[in-house]
């Protein structure tokens, strides 16, 4: 049902579609919202963290006395007191199990990976003791893996003894017309193409604070998932369900990061309880940059068939994640699957045959960033066309167009099985050329009396998947979402729902939804987000699932609470309950010049006035709905192949670039990016949506790069100094345009907008930037795009030319 | 028992947004950990402790400071502000650069917006009203969100100046 077909709605305003100011912002504005790190409780102590310093190394011992022994300091902890709390479950069949301990025992496989807890009074006296901790620890230093090459070379040592290699799987998918595409292509390439190492790098750390009291643990927790933290906070310290409460307060961004349950999510809570006092820990910016998830780190070799006219018949890659020490919950590897499953993006290639192979290495664990796999595969995609092309000589732009998903095309299967329902991938790439047009003259023109400088442009046409199915990724979870939606005494109404508010909005558009379907102001509604006590059970917010799972979920809440909230007024109208129409607010007899009935009295009819009810109904004006989306697969079928996204987003991103070519400097005159996540429910959200998305593709494209010493597999990072986050002095201006193509099987046609953002730019910078380089022949087939990379690939041509500077 | 050697105790007497506060503290506490953890004002977040994403920016007398690489002594004496103080107090209202981040959708998550409108509540609008201008004045705040542009439009409306894309000064 949507909002127009329903004929017992009748509301002169519409708040769906409407750029609603948002609720979210006056807390922050004024310094009054409540982040982890601002929640206090009398008697709270603080925990630190003791990690490792090596990558990987027995250890042999961990002398705790000298830090115990520090005034203020309660206790340090071990894996060896942590010995009634299990594992992390091992939930996914067809990868390496890890058995990941919540703290390492006598084995370390990244730099950063806990083993030791130190709780005291304060902050400063935990980090003095915990560096009495890692004075007192004996390790026994192990040979190394630092990247896929080392990790999979014969005889590399293991990091796990019970595997037989470092490969945690490997999934090899045989497509016998991509053979024959091979085969009888007038010609092929090879390449390989990688994506570097990245984390979604939210400006609010991790937190964890727990406290036990009346029976219950209570654990704050700056998570994107608050019922999977109580799902699996309770079944590693074995209590009840019901007796663990988890509740996000503000979250200060996720982008994926804060989607994993972490060793401290478990660690801070058993401390609690231990202790039998508050416990607190707010990670620091130098752990978030090894213990919070890393990502992207992925290499794709590709075969490319490929007719003389630019037809591309068949691609074989297989794609390669560096899965970093692989002790994570929920496992990394799931990004990898989805690089393959949309690497075709736009376009209509079902030819494709991709493998699959993670393996394990000794840095940070990798897991999910906001984009989760898509911006690889795009990046794999464009540049293959780019290349095809320039060897066959074919317009960029026109060959891009022959192999677009057309209109009238969808639902469109891809080769993994994606099925796109619907899109605008064709009328996307045309619109966005006509944005980029007058962009390109003008860049042009600002540089024509250059010499030293050159203007590219690239392009980008993905897909975004949306509200994914969980299962593969957690081999646990599913993909549905519950809400509540509750009408008081006094006619107000209350939204709770399992969908979490990560500075996204959701509570806004939760409420434009609720006001829109109960004829109320969003004024009039509440809404409760992430707390598992005051809300119903749901995932959380991942995937680009927040606006089509808190819609789907309200929505359905909504139509039961509205279906009796009418027989109650249909009661008391004494009226049949067909003619009741709820308009603007109030329920009456259609077409007749009786009173109203009040959402007020209609509620106190429910609650407190029960002789006002219907005979035999039951009190109470409160109802759930569990939105699961029809067409989520959450199962490969018989040909290995799934749809695993309820639905399907799809964008055109392209960029302008400049390059100065004595500097390698690059800079983006302008992006375009034209967007389509189906129905909108507050234009100036998704665009806000689109605006971090590409902040944080560029960053990926140009600049943020975790690299490791391939000795020993240290960090060579540890701060903001050398992890180079873009500021808004490296961000180009974006201009940003929408279709909207409805989600054919979602009530509101809703599909969702939180990742494409960032799936857009590294094809994009690298094409460009090969394009402004074409006369030297650059053809860019890695990120980051930086300055050194860029004069590399001018002199490596000119060194092939055996030519010396200047322009051939 | 083992006594680390953390440095004397301190007297600091600071006035936070026109209240006067008294402290003895540790010699080490950081200005940002005295603001939020012994007064109890937390709106001024903590983002890096290592004086770059500028989320714990607040005002020391008249200048724009990290209050992450300095300590609560060295603020003794001193006229601290931080972000509780931009709005009128007793009133719902915002202020116009508060409410022009509302109205431009210039924060998600909210986290860093403090260290914004403190670093732009420390200047002279006057001297920084340009568009080129403010992009360098916000470029010593970390936004992970927003991607930048509607903080910048949100700043120039308030300013009265340049109007985002490729639009015309104000008159």
């Amino acid at each position: 049902m949507s909002l127009d077909i329903d004929p017992h709605i009748r509301h002169s305003t519409r708040h769906v579609g409407r750029s609603v100011p948002r609720r979210e912002d006056r807390g922050p504005l004024t310094g009054r919202s409540r982040y982890v790190a601002d929640i206090r409780i009398a008697g709270m102590l603080e925990v630190v963290f003791v990690r490792s310093i090596e990558a990987h190394a027995r250890i042999t011992a961990i002398d705790t006395s000298e830090a115990a022994a520090v005034e203020g300091v309660l206790a340090v902890f071990t894996a060896a007191d942590l010995a009634d709390v299990s594992t992390f479950p091992d939930f996914i069949p067809y990868i390496g199990p890890v058995e990941q301990r919540p703290l390492a025992g006598d084995r370390v496989r990244y730099v950063g990976a806990p083993y030791a807890a130190v709780v005291a009074v304060d902050r400063y006296i935990a980090e003095d003791a915990a560096t009495l901790v890692a004075a007192g620890t004996v390790y026994e230093p192990l040979p190394t893996v630092a990247d896929l090459d080392q990790a999979l070379a014969p005889g590399a040592p293991r990091l796990y003894d019970h595997w037989e290699s470092n490969c945690s799987f490997d999934v090899a998918p045989h497509k016998p017309e991509v053979d024959r595409a091979i085969e009888e292509a007038d010609r092929t390439f090879t390449e390989t193409y990688v994506s570097q190492r990245q984390t979604g790098l939210p400006m609010e750390t991790r937190g964890v604070v727990a406290d036990i009291s009346d029976g219950t643990l209570t654990v704050w927790s700056s998570t994107q998932s608050p019922h999977m933290v109580r799902t699996t906070v309770a079944l590693m310290l074995g209590m009840p369900e019901p007796q663990v409460r988890v509740i996000h307060p503000t979250i200060g961004g996720g982008f994926g990061t804060k989607t994993h349950i972490y060793p401290e999510d478990v660690v801070v809570p058993w401390i609690a309880r231990r202790l039998g006092r508050p416990a607190r820990w707010i990670e620091d910016r130098m752990e978030n940059l090894v213990a919070s998830v890393h990502a992207r780190e992925q290499r794709h070799t590709v075969e490319v068939a490929y007719d003389d006219d630019g037809t591309v018949r068949g691609v074989r890659c297989a794609s390669m994640l560096d899965m970093g020490s692989g002790e994570i919950f929920m496992p990394g590897t799931a990004p990898v699957f989805v690089t393959n499953a949309c690497i075709t993006g736009g376009y209509d290639l079902p030819n494709m045959e991709a493998r699959t192979i993670g393996a394990v290495t000794n840095k940070t664990p990798a897991g999910a960033y906001r984009g989760f796999g898509i911006p690889e595969g795009a990046f794999v995609m464009e540049r293959i066309i780019d290349r095809v092309a320039r060897l066959t000589g074919t317009d960029r732009v026109d060959l891009r167009r022959r192999m677009l998903i057309r209109p009238g095309q969808t639902p469109y299967v891809m080769h993994g099985g994606g099925r796109l329902d619907s899109g605008s991938h064709t009328e996307s790439f045309e619109r966005a050329l006509e944005i980029t047009a007058p962009a390109l003259e003008r860049a042009r023109a600002r540089h024509a009396d250059d010499p030293d400088v050159r203007v590219g442009v690239g392009y980008a046409n993905y897909v975004e998947p949306t509200s994914p199915s969980y299962h593969l990724t957690t081999g646990h979870w599913g993909g549905g979402d519950a809400a509540t939606v509750r009408v008081d005494p006094d006619g107000s109404v209350r939204v709770a729902a399992g969908l979490s508010a990560i500075g996204q909005g959701a509570e806004t558009i939760a409420a434009q939804l609720a006001a829109d379907m109960l004829g109320v102001s969003p004024d009039d509604v509440t809404v409760v987000l992430g707390d598992t006590e005051r809300a119903p059970y749901g995932l959380g917010s991942w995937g680009s699932r927040g606006a089509m799972m808190l819609t789907g979920s309200v929505l359905l809440a909504s139509e039961r609470l509205l279906d009796k909230a009418r027989r109650i007024a249909a009661h008391m109208l004494e009226a049949a309950e067909a003619d009741v129409v709820l308009t603007d607010g109030a329920f009456h007899v259609a077409g007749s010049g009786r009173p109203s009935v009040s959402w007020a009295e209609v509620g106190t009819a429910a609650w407190v006035r029960n002789v006002d009810l219907p005979d035999g109904m039951e009190a109470g004006l409160e109802t759930s709905g569990y939105y699961h989306p029809e067409n989520l697969q959450h199962q490969l079928d018989d040909t290995g192949r799934i749809n695993a996204a309820a639905s399907w987003a799809n964008g055109t991103h392209i960029g302008v670039v400049s390059v100065r070519l004595s500097t390698g400097e690059v800079r983006i005159e302008d992006y375009i990016v034209v967007h389509d996540c189906g129905t909108v429910i507050n234009p100036a959200l998704v665009e806000g949506q689109v605006h971090g998305g590409v902040a944080q593709g560029i960053a990926g494209a140009m600049y943020e790069h975790f690299q490791y010493d391939t000795d020993t597999a240290n960090p060579r990072f540890a701060s903001f100094m050398d992890y180079l986050v873009p500021t808004c002095a490296e961000m180009p201006h974006m201009e940003v345009d929408h279709f909207e193509s409805p989600a054919p099987e979602q009530p509101l046609g809703v599909k969702g907008c939180g990742e494409g953002g960032t799936v857009g730019p590294p094809a994009v910078v690298a094409g460009a930037v090969s394009d402004a380089l074409s006369e030297w022949g650059v053809d860019l087939t890695e990120c980051p795009v930086t300055p050194v990379s860029v004069r590399a690939a001018i002199r490596a041509a000119e060194a092939a030319r055996g030519g010396a500077g200047g322009a051939p | 028992m083992t006594t680390i050697e953390t440095a004397a105790e301190v007297d600091v007497e600071v006035r936070i947004n026109g209240r006067r506060h008294r402290h003895r503290v540790p010699s080490r506490l950081l200005l940002s950990d005295y603001i939020r953890d012994v007064v109890g004002l937390t709106g001024t977040h903590v983002g890096c402790e290592h004086g770059y994403c500028g989320a714990c920016t607040v005002m020391v007398n008249q200048d724009a400071v990290r209050s992450c690489l300095m300590l609560a002594v060295q603020a003794d004496g001193a006229q601290v502000r931080t972000v509780e103080d931009l709005a009128p107090a007793g009133s719902e209202s915002l202020s116009p650069m508060q409410q022009a981040f509302h109205d431009n959708h210039a924060l998600q998550c909210g986290f860093c917006t403090a260290g914004f409108l403190m670093t732009l509540e420390s200047v002279d609008p006057d001297q920084w009203r340009e568009p080129e201008r403010i992009v360098e004045l916000l470029s010593g705040n970390l936004c992970r969100c927003t991607g930048y542009q509607n903080i910048v439009n949100a700043v120039a409306e308030a300013w009265g100046a340049y109007h985002g894309d490729g639009g015309s000064d104000d008159g």
